[in-house]
C-alpha cells in the first residue's frame, strides 16, 4: 500500500513562521482516531526562554498509523493540512 | 521477574527496590543534570534526527528489508541505555513497566523520595492538546519540573503529601488508566504515570511498534468463570483489547498473551471474577514482559 503524507502549511499554522500559535488551537490533535501528531517545539529557534519555548508547531509523526479518514482536513480551521497517498 | 528485576532489584522488583528511588543514587550519577536537559527537550523527543532517521513515519521504516531491523535494534539500545554518554534529549535509558495500582501505592507511600510533586501529562499535552494532571514525579525530577512552568497546573496544588499522591494515583485508576513505574534513566526511578492508549508516547511504541518503552507487568488477568455473570463491565475498561465477550460461553475470555497486568478490569468486576496472578505461574507466559 502506498504511503501516506500528511503535510501541513507552516505559513499558516506554527507561530515561528508567522502562523498562529498552534499552543492556541491543536484542534486536529485532538480530532485525530490514532493521535499521529505531535506538537513540539521547534528544533532550530533560539527561544528567549529555554525553560519555556516560544517557538511550536505540529507535525504528523505516526503516518504508518493514519488511516487517511480526513477528520482533521475538516477540523482544521486553516485549512492548513493536506492528506495524501 | 524481569531482565532489570535481576539487574536492578537487589532480589526483588526493580521498582521495590529502595536504593533506585535515593538520593545518593542520583548525585552519584550527576540525575539533575540529565533530566533538567531531558525535560527542556522532551516534546522533540520524536521528532529529533537520530543516525539520521527520526520517529516520523517509524512503522514505515522499521518494516525496511535490512534497515528496518537495524533501526529497531538501534531503538530499543537507545531506550535500555545505560552507557554513561547516553542523550537527555532522545531520552535514552528511560522505559517503564505497567503495575497494578496496590503496588503503585506501595510505591508512593514508602519508597519515592520526597518531594512528590503532580503536574500536566507531557503526552497527553503534546499528542492530545489536553491538559490533565495526572503524572506523578517525586525525587530530583520534582525540583527540575518545578522549574519548567509549561508542566506546572495553574489551578491545583503541585507538591502533594504522601496520602495525597496515592489517593490521586486511585482517583485515575478508577478514571481507566492504567499505572506505570518508570526508570529515568535507568537504573533511577522518579516517576509514576496513569497512562492511557493511544495517547501516551511509551504505550505507543509499545502497543503499536513492539519497541519495549513499556513492559508488561508481574501479573495477567485471570477469570474464575463461576463467579463470572457476563454482565460485560470489564471489557470496557481494557486498553490493550485483551478481553471479550464471548456470547457461545456466555462470560469473557481474557486473552493472557495481550493482557498487560495492570488489573483495570478486576476493579471494575462488581462479582470478584477477576483477579491478577503472577505472570511467573503461567507457563507460555513466562518471562513474557
Amino acid at each position: 500500500m502506498a504511503k501516506t503524507s500528511v503535510t501541513i502549511d507552516y505559513s499558516k499554522c506554527g507561530n515561528y513562521t508567522g502562523g498562529i500559535d498552534p499552543r492556541g488551537c491543536g484542534v486536529c490533535l485532538g480530532v485525530c482516531p490514532p493521535s499521529i501528531f505531535i506538537r513540539h517545539e521547534h528544533l532550530t529557534a533560539k527561544p528567549k526562554d529555554p525553560l519555556d519555548p516560544e517557538f511550536w508547531q505540529i507535525t504528523a509523526v505516526w503516518l504508518d498509523l493514519c488511516t487517511r479518514c480526513g477528520k482533521c482536513v475538516e477540523a482544521c480551521p486553516l485549512k492548513a493540512i493536506r492528506v495524501s497517498w | 521477574m524481569c531482565q532489570w528485576c535481576m539487574k536492578h532489584g537487589a532480589g526483588g522488583k526493580w521498582y521495590l527496590n529502595a536504593r533506585n528511588y535515593s538520593n545518593e543514587l542520583a548525585d552519584e550519577r550527576n540525575m539533575e543534570a540529565y533530566l533538567t536537559e531531558q525535560w527542556m527537550n522532551f516534546e522533540t523527543v520524536f521528532i529529533r534526527k537520530i543516525m539520521g532517521f527520526s520517529s516520523i513515519g517509524l512503522g514505515y521504516k522499521l518494516k525496511m528489508p535490512i534497515i528496518g531491523r537495524v533501526l529497531r535494534w538501534q531503538a530499543e539500545s537507545m531506550i535500555h541505555s545505560e552507557s554513561p554518554g547516553r542523550k537527555p534529549v532522545r531520552a535514552d535509558g528511560h522505559f517503564g513497566q505497567v503495575i497494578p495500582v496496590e503496588e503503585a501505592k506501595i510505591i508512593l507511600s514508602s519508597l519515592a523520595a520526597e518531594p512528590i510533586i503532580q503536574n500536566y501529562c507531557m503526552c497527553r499535552m503534546m499528542q492530545r492538546n489536553v491538559k490533565d494532571v495526572c503524572c506523578i514525579n517525586f525525587g530530583v525530577l520534582s525540583g527540575v519540573i518545578e522549574k519548567l512552568p509549561r508542566f506546572i497546573p495553574s489551578n491545583t496544588k503541585v507538591r502533594l503529601g504522601r496520602e495525597e499522591a496515592v489517593a490521586a494515583v486511585e482517583e485515575q485508576n478508577r478514571k481507566g488508566r492504567v499505572a506505570t513505574v518508570w526508570f529515568q534513566p535507568v537504573p533511577y526511578v522518579c516517576a509514576i504515570c496513569s497512562c492511557e492508549v493511544p495517547q501516551c508516547g511509551g504505550l505507543r511504541l509499545r502497543t503499536d511498534f513492539g519497541l519495549h518503552a513499556v513492559y508488561k507487568a508481574e501479573y495477567v488477568a485471570d477469570t474464575n468463570p463461576d463467579l463470572c455473570q457476563g454482565c460485560k463491565a470489564c471489557v470496557a475498561q481494557c486498553q490493550f483489547g485483551a478481553i471479550r465477550y464471548s456470547p457461545t460461553l456466555k462470560r469473557v475470555l481474557v486473552d493472557q498473551a495481550r493482557c498487560f497486568g495492570c488489573g483495570l478490569c478486576r476493579d471494575a468486576c462488581r462479582f470478584g471474577a477477576l483477579k491478577l496472578i503472577p505472570r511467573e505461574e503461567v507457563p507460555g507466559l513466562v518471562g513474557q514482559y
